[in-house]
């Protein structure tokens, strides 16, 4: 068993490279607005191939939710949840829920971005906007 | 395509019980060439027609074209890889437009006794599906988990409860339990399906597919032709596909609205094509890698209402046993995980009237669906 790989495309890689500075950003269409995620070369909405890179605001809503209780990962030892959150700015990304989880269901639940330390890496994970959200490094450095 | 255009005149499969218990006994009897050498020739054997009437040659995707047709010594002027939807379909298209009159479709995997893996760090068709290993840095993968987060939605979203969602396991298990060649024959219960591990919560063990080696094959003929060579030609009356690629890596057309508008387009489709509806059918094939896919397909393609299917498969029933009898066989949860493959010689058979204790009586159209990686298919096949 391994750990678990990033992709890291030619589009990915400033992608990872504004969750290292716990800024994510995601290439936003210059020509209709829409965010690309995953990153890529082209504007699936208008076929535009212009785009800036441009920082999210980390807000979102849970779309779903699962429990992994068998083991893929030497790095992702079970049980842990993986959520599926829908950005405000458009795109449906997948991440963790940390800190406080809702009782009941968590479909609808408003989140919020956080980032934590994973291998030699820094990755995002997202946690409830109204439970205390654990200490991020950005604020540590505010 | 023109409906009526093709016929399968040959099924053939391997060993798939016999096989499975030399595998767990550390065995390796085959590997994929030899699992899809065995299924052609059980399948040239049941059509009756000579080898030298093959123009056209397709191979699943787990084996390689060009050796299979050199191990079967097939010289062909049409073929490729394809899956078994992909397959059947593209038989039908080459045979419309006079490339080939007859096609073998073989099919071979021994992704058991290799211990292939569809998920962690090693999982499979990453770079054509990206979804299947995008997510991995937060612990998502697995072609199962994809399925639970979809179920997640799904139940809350429609209402369909854990026990509801635990018919399709119970029903494919008595169906597999009048199928000698399925590989889980012992029955089960709803009180069994809940009290079973979770795999990818909400799914349980019993949710996902039984990965096993084994081939399975098909010889389609040309529909004039296969009523004057083939034993027992059943039809294919239509073929459909439409595609959601649209943000499918970021699982858009999975988590907001489960597939279901491709299936409506190809329901229209076949179902048009075929001057048949969802009444006509007497029994479905469903390509259950997992069984989220049954419910899923259910509402798709109107056998019940938009939010029903927990309810229809409640009250109505799936099963051999009442209602709408579906994955007769056992499918992928019961019988074997054949990618698809199982499914259309079941789905033969039963139009055929060769089922044995699973037939379904005067089964005169059978339907079959898949959604895999965004892409809808469906067949109906029929006398
Ligand atoms: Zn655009």
């Amino acid at each position: 068993m391994a750990n678990a790989q990033r992709i890291l495309t030619l589009y990915d890689q400033p992608m990872w490279e504004s969750i290292q500075r716990e800024r994510m950003a995601l290439p936003k269409c210059s020509h209709c607005g829409t965010f690309r995620y995953p990153p890529g070369p082209v504007c699936a909405e208008c076929n535009s191939l212009d785009y800036a890179w441009t920082e999210i605001s980390g807000e979102g809503k849970i779309l779903s939710w699962v429990v992994f209780h068998r083991q893929y990962f030497e790095d992702h030892p079970p049980p842990y949840n993986v959520i599926a959150v829908r950005l405000a700015e458009g795109p449906i990304v997948v991440s963790n829920l940390v800190g406080g989880e809702p009782e009941g269901s968590w479909i609808d639940q408003p989140v919020t971005i956080t980032y934590r330390p994973h291998l030699n890496r820094t990755q995002h994970a997202f946690s409830l906007a109204d439970h205390p959200t654990p200490k991020s490094k950005r604020e540590e450095h505010a | 395509m023109a409906p009526r255009t093709a016929s399968v005149i040959g099924i053939g499969q391997t060993d798939w019980v016999g096989d499975h218990a030399r595998v767990r006994s550390g065995e390796k009897p085959h590997d994929s060439n030899g699992y899809a050498a065995q299924a052609f020739v059980s399948a040239l054997a049941d059509s009756g027609i000579s080898r030298n009437d093959i123009d056209g040659l397709i191979v699943g995707p787990t084996t390689a074209y060009e050796r299979v047709g050199e191990l079967l010594g097939l010289d062909v002027r049409w073929g490729g890889q394809a899956d078994a939807m992909l397959g059947v379909m593209e038989a039908c298209q080459a045979i419309h437009a006079g490339l080939a009159e007859v096609v073998a479709l073989v099919y071979g995997n021994d992704q058991r006794s290799a211990a292939v893996n569809y998920g962690g760090a090693d999982a499979q068709g990453g770079g054509a599906f990206l979804s299947y290993v995008y997510h991995a840095p937060w612990g998502f993968t697995s072609q199962g988990a994809l399925y639970a987060l979809m179920a997640r939605r799904y139940m809350q979203e429609r209402g369909m409860s854990h026990a509801e969602l635990g018919e399709v396991a119970v029903a494919q298990r008595m169906a597999a339990a009048r199928n000698p060649a399925a590989l889980m024959r012992k029955p089960i219960t709803i009180d069994d399906y809940l009290a079973s591990p979770f795999i990818c919560e909400p799914l349980h063990i019993f949710d996902y597919c039984l990965i096993n080696d084994g081939g399975v094959a098909l010889i389609v003929a040309e529909a004039e032709r296969a009523k004057r060579i083939g034993r027992a030609p059943v039809a294919i009356h239509a073929v459909g596909r439409h595609d959601l690629n649209r943000g499918a890596t970021s699982l858009e057309p999975r988590l907001t609205d489960y597939y279901q508008p491709a299936q409506k387009l190809v329901a229209e489709q076949v179902f048009g094509m075929a001057s048949l509806g969802p009444g006509d059918m007497d029994a479905l094939q469903i390509y259950d890698s997992f069984s989220l896919h049954i419910p899923l397909a259910l509402e798709g393609y109107g056998y019940c209402g938009t939010g029903e299917a927990g309810k229809f498969m409640r009250e109505h029933g799936i099963s051999l046993a009442r209602g709408l009898p579906l994955n007769t066989g056992g499918g992928h949860l019961s019988e074997s995980y054949m990618q698809g493959w199982n499914h259309q010689i079941e789905a033969v058979r039963q139009v055929r009237g060769e089922a044995g204790e699973r037939q379904v009586p005067n089964c005169r159209h059978v339907h079959y669906s898949s959604d895999v990686a965004g892409k809808a298919v469906a067949i109906i096949y029929g006398r």
